[in-house]
């Protein structure tokens, strides 16, 4: 049944989702945008694990996605908090107003 | 065409479709619902690629988590119906380079996906499940992993709460 | 009993007490000096059991090629060495440090919250995972556990515009590194369909892999570890984090969290270095490996010192000094040899020393709200605050490398490895970039010694921070003096 779609469609799928999320982490300016993108880049590489693992029978790949799970969701909650902090300050989410720190 | 390609080309269709929602929609709003139409997307993909446990997993922490903390922060952020795009913030010349090295990442990756001798390519075992396999190792090999993720989480959400805490 | 247990036991020690302490932070109640005790206490313990591993006949450095099935608790996902153990007493000797630094400093800037110390501790965790990651899986987590801590920790004076900047920056630029960090992994994966190094390592051996995928993989790693140490192309957050965090969490983070960063370059290096000559694609082949992070390394010390020489605040010119003191550290792994690897073991213990002890003056020396800490500021510190313009002084001669102090032969190691290797441009790059770094170090001692100010910093409390300053103090002299102590020490003991 896998046969019918290789296994370049699913990398080349996940390489696309890929950039699309680092595209969207450089350009956009609104900090929770910003971890959007990055949410993409990380499903893009989810995706690339599980494919190759049920492409090679290996079950490295979906313990492997749990964990990057787990620490999305870690992240996500440190993130959110540290951009509520920020909004509390400066009443704003965008990363090219915040820059206190210059030389 | 196979039921089977008809599905993978409507779940990469919603996928990429979301995802370009995601990053180029005007409103901030519009772009956590696109992620949500990615989540479920990609897991679909999963369940496709006969990785059922997973795919479950994918739409319990993505969407019942991570999107639902994004909303928030969304919603604690911003009014709801604001604009997220300033004027003049993004500049044409930084959206085309960014835009352009992604694709250029992208058109590399696919062509060279294309052009490789796969070496051990195995045909899938025929399992009915994966979550047997997972949990096997899950609490042998990678226990010391396991425990490690359970405490991160656990500190993220404490030093969450250190950070966000009014007063 | 099987010796793997005591191996195990700095990460198991580490690993019980992050558990415990979290527990400790819920019962505890108002009482903060427990949970301070109790971390010292945990991190002396691991550090114990760490220089205990070291009495044991372990491999020095193992190579993942060379590795069979050792180590069967863990299940090979971890590798238990002389070198990781080493590390192991490096992160918690940090660790400890910033904690008694921290007590009043924390207090002074903000409000103690006994959560700041075990937060400290799962960061050392995590950098003890790094060292003895033998598997991608557990790698990633060790580095995203020390990350994730860090961004807390930067964001710990969560009232200051200049700390939540910091950690804002941290965070996006932080977990975009490491969307690039994990597609590298699931590359790799792909290339050799195996998470476990040594297995890895075996296949690229064996010439039994896909050369495209494991070469745009090792590139994707090199670009999120890049980013993890700063290094050249990606090194613009480390000024803006390091000086928006409390100083304490810089010295932390600049210290042990650049050393533990190294580290993972190295297992990657020693891991996906593969020497190998008959591959189709010759992209990855050791040469070009060593070239890459040959320019990596002279770009990165290079660009550190030269903008360093601009900055008016001490701090953020410490925080660039520290990007170039990166670059210097990858000489190590660019030489790949055993003087590489022992050159890394002397300037990370030196460079602990000398860059927490400059930190911590700092941070007895600053104000409530961070804002004396220019050059200006410290114009005639010499008669306010005579002996820690003194312990500056030291610091600073010993960052810039000038003997007798600990971070010349620190230098001295690194550079001769270098040599060795056939690598005689990079020390000269190192040389001119270390003569660079003698203009800005030698400067910030002129203005505290030989400039008079009207109104000098007042004189500063140390309370608890004198024992860390004492401790950075006699480390630079000691392995100054008798560099060949620290040397002997890690020889005689393996």
């Amino acid at each position: 049944m896998l046969e019918s779609i290789p296994l370049e469609y699913y990398l080349g799928l996940s390489a696309i989702i890929f950039a699309i999320g680092a595209v969207g982490v450089m350009t956009r300016k609104n900090a929770i945008i910003i971890f959007m993108s990055i949410e993409l880049m990380l499903n893009a590489v989810n995706l690339t694990f599980i494919s190759i693992s049920s492409f090679f029978g290996n079950t490295g790949g979906p313990i492997f996605v749990l964990f990057v799970m787990a620490v999305a969701a870690a992240e996500a909650a440190v993130g959110l908090a540290i951009v509520l902090a920020l909004f509390r300050l400066k009443k704003t989410v965008y990363v090219d107003e915040v820059n206190t720190l210059k030389w | 065409m196979a039921l089977y390609d008809v599905i993978f080309y409507l779940f990469a269709t919603i996928v990429l479709v979301s995802a370009g929602g995601v990053v180029f929609s005007r409103k901030m709003m519009y772009s956590a619902f696109s992620l949500l139409f990615t989540f479920f997307g990609v897991s679909g993909l999963y369940v496709l690629l006969s990785a059922d446990f997973i795919a479950v997993t994918q739409i319990m922490v993505y969407v019942g988590g991570i999107l639902v903390l994004i909303i928030f922060g969304v919603m604690l952020t911003t009014k709801i119906t604001g604009v997220d795009i300033k004027s003049g913030t993004l500049g044409a010349f930084q959206m085309g380079i960014a835009g352009l090295a992604s694709l250029a990442i992208a058109v590399f990756m696919i062509i060279m996906s294309m052009n490789t001798q796969w070496m051990q390519k195995d045909p899938l075992a025929e399992t009915s499940t994966t979550v047997e396999a997972i949990g096997g190792l899950l609490f042998t090999e990678y226990l010391l992993a396991f425990g490690v993720a359970a405490i991160l989480l656990l500190v993220a959400f404490i030093g969450a709460a250190l950070i966000a805490r009014r007063k | 009993m099987n010796q793997e247990v005591f191996l195990a036991m700095p990460v198991f020690l580490i690993s019980a007490f992050a558990v415990l302490i979290v527990v400790l932070d819920a019962v505890s109640g108002k009482n903060k000096t427990i949970n301070f005790a109790f971390g010292i206490f945990s991190l002396l313990a691991t550090a114990g059991a760490a220089i205990y591993t070291l009495t044991l006949q372990v491999p020095k450095l193992v190579n993942p090629a060379d590795y069979h099935d050792i180590f069967t608790i863990t299940k090979n996902t971890m590798v238990f060495s002389s070198y990781s153990a080493y590390f192991d007493i490096l992160f918690s000797l940090a660790g400890i440090l910033t904690m008694l630094a921290s007590r009043s400093f924390i207090s002074k800037g903000y409000h103690e919250y006994k959560e700041y110390y075990s937060i400290i501790i799962l960061a050392v965790a995590g950098m003890v995972y790094i060292s003895h990651a033998n598997n991608l899986l557990m790698l990633f987590i060790g580095i995203e556990l020390m990350s994730i801590m860090f961004y807390i920790l930067s964001g710990y004076f969560r009232q200051r515009i200049e700390s939540v900047e910091s950690a804002l920056k941290y965070f996006l630029l932080g977990s975009f590194a490491s969307g690039f960090l994990l597609y590298g992994m699931a590359l790799v994966y792909g290339a050799t369909s195996s998470l476990e190094l040594n297995v890895i390592a075996q296949f690229i051996a064996k010439n039994n892999f896909n050369a495209t995928y494991l070469t745009f993989g090792i590139a994707l790693l090199l670009i999120g570890l890049s980013f993890k140490i700063a290094a050249f192309p990606f090194h613009q957050w480390a000024p803006d984090v390091y000086q928006g965090a409390p100083t304490t969490v810089t010295a932390f983070m600049s210290t042990a969290g650049k050393a533990a960063a190294i580290f993972s370059f190295i297992i990657i290096a020693k891991a996906l270095m593969p020497s190998f000559t008959n591959n189709a694609m010759r992209l990855v082949s050791t040469e070009t490996m060593q070239m890459i992070l040959a320019v990596l390394s002279a770009a990165t010390m290079l660009i550190g010192n030269i903008t360093a020489i601009s900055q008016k605040n001490i701090k953020r010119m410490l925080a660039y000094s520290s990007v170039a003191h990166a670059g210097y550290m990858l000489m190590g792994v660019v030489a790949n040899n055993q003087l590489g690897y022992d050159g890394i073991i002397f300037y990370a213990t030196s460079y602990l020393f000398m860059q927490i002890g400059a930190f911590i003056v700092l941070s007895v020396l600053e104000n409530k709200d961070s804002s004396n800490i220019n050059l200006d500021n410290f114009t005639g510190l010499r008669k306010s605050n005579p002996y820690l313009a003194a312990l500056m002084a030291i610091f600073m001669f010993s960052l810039a490398g000038l003997p007798p102090f600990a971070g010349f032969f620190g230098k001295y190691y690194l550079f001769l490895a270098a040599i060795q290797s056939g690598y005689t441009w990079l020390t000269i790059v190192a040389v001119i970039s270390s003569v660079i770094s003698v203009y800005f170090y030698i400067g910030l001692i002129v203005y505290m010694f030989f400039k008079d100010s009207d109104n000098p910093i007042a004189k500063a409390e140390l309370k608890l921070s004198s024992v860390s300053l004492f401790v950075c103090l006699i480390g630079v002299l000691l392995f100054g003096f008798f560099p060949s102590l620290l040397m002997n020490l890690y020889a005689i003991i393996k």
